[in-house]
């Protein structure tokens, strides 16, 4: 199943699959490609932002911008 | 004089190192973003005197905050100086992104792999050898806190060469 980053749930893993053109090489440097897995570790309330881990690292993730990555959470 | 621009990633000890180097006390802290703008100090190499620049963290060179956009205005400034990328250790693929991103801009670069002793706290293998054999430039595991591999580091930045993307994804293979 695929879900927006910011329709994740607490410590719910995945597959990212597509990052809007856009920002995909805003956040490339940030590790978050197509293929790499993460776990939401936090999630702010109020469209706050999501923090992910992704290859070993802690990264958090504005809410406009982790809307614009879809991710494969498989069944 | 010579310049050296120390770039990285937000939060993996520039500032560390350049408190080192330098002797002049800037703020460090566990967050990143503690540097926003940069930080001039000057340290003796070679018996020659050059400036150190404390650059602040930057995930890549696209600008995308004011902070970023310093750090890459710098790297353009100074085209000529050599760049002293640190790279957290453990969080490897992450750092590489940026010092690929340097290297192709043509900097003479030197990579330091600082936090050593907490990727090894944490089993994270990394065969440096293999790593400078591949980006083709000095790479230095380091500990900045507790100065270790900060000599070799010094030493390496006169040594410090500049490589090509096309010879990194050659050697890649």
């Amino acid at each position: 199943m695929e879900k927006k980053l910011t329709e994740m749930v607490f410590d719910e893993e995945g597959t990212v699959k597509e990052i809007a053109e856009d920002f995909r090489v805003q956040i490339a440097g940030m590790g978050i490609r197509k293929g790499k897995k993460v776990k939401v570790t936090t999630r702010q309330p109020m469209k706050g932002p999501i923090v992910i881990e992704i290859g070993s690292a802690n990264t958090s993730v504005g809410y406009a911008l982790a809307d614009k990555v879809i991710v494969d959470v498989g069944d | 004089m010579k310049r050296i621009l120390l770039m990285g990633n937000p939060n993996v000890g520039k500032s560390v190192f350049f408190n080192r180097l330098t002797g002049v006390n800037v703020i460090a802290s566990n967050y990143a973003g503690t540097t926003v703008d940069y930080t001039k100090g000057y340290m003796c190499l070679e018996g020659e005197d050059v400036e150190l620049i404390d650059v602040p963290g930057t995930f890549s060179l696209e600008a995308k905050d004011k902070a970023e956009e310093v750090a890459v205005k710098m790297l353009d400034e100074y085209n000529d100086s050599v760049v002293i990328c640190v790279l957290d250790a453990s969080k490897l693929e992450r750092g590489l992104y940026l010092a690929l991103e340097i290297i192709e801009k043509c900097h003479p670069v030197v990579i330091a792999l600082n936090m050593w002793d907490d990727t090894m706290v944490k089993n994270i293998e990394v065969d440096v050898a293999k790593l400078a054999s591949i980006l083709g430039v000095p790479t230095v595991p380091t500990v900045a806190i507790t100065g270790e591999g900060l000599k070799e580091l010094v030493s390496s930045i006169g040594d410090a060469s500049s490589a090509t993307i096309e010879a990194i994804i050659g050697r890649v293979s």
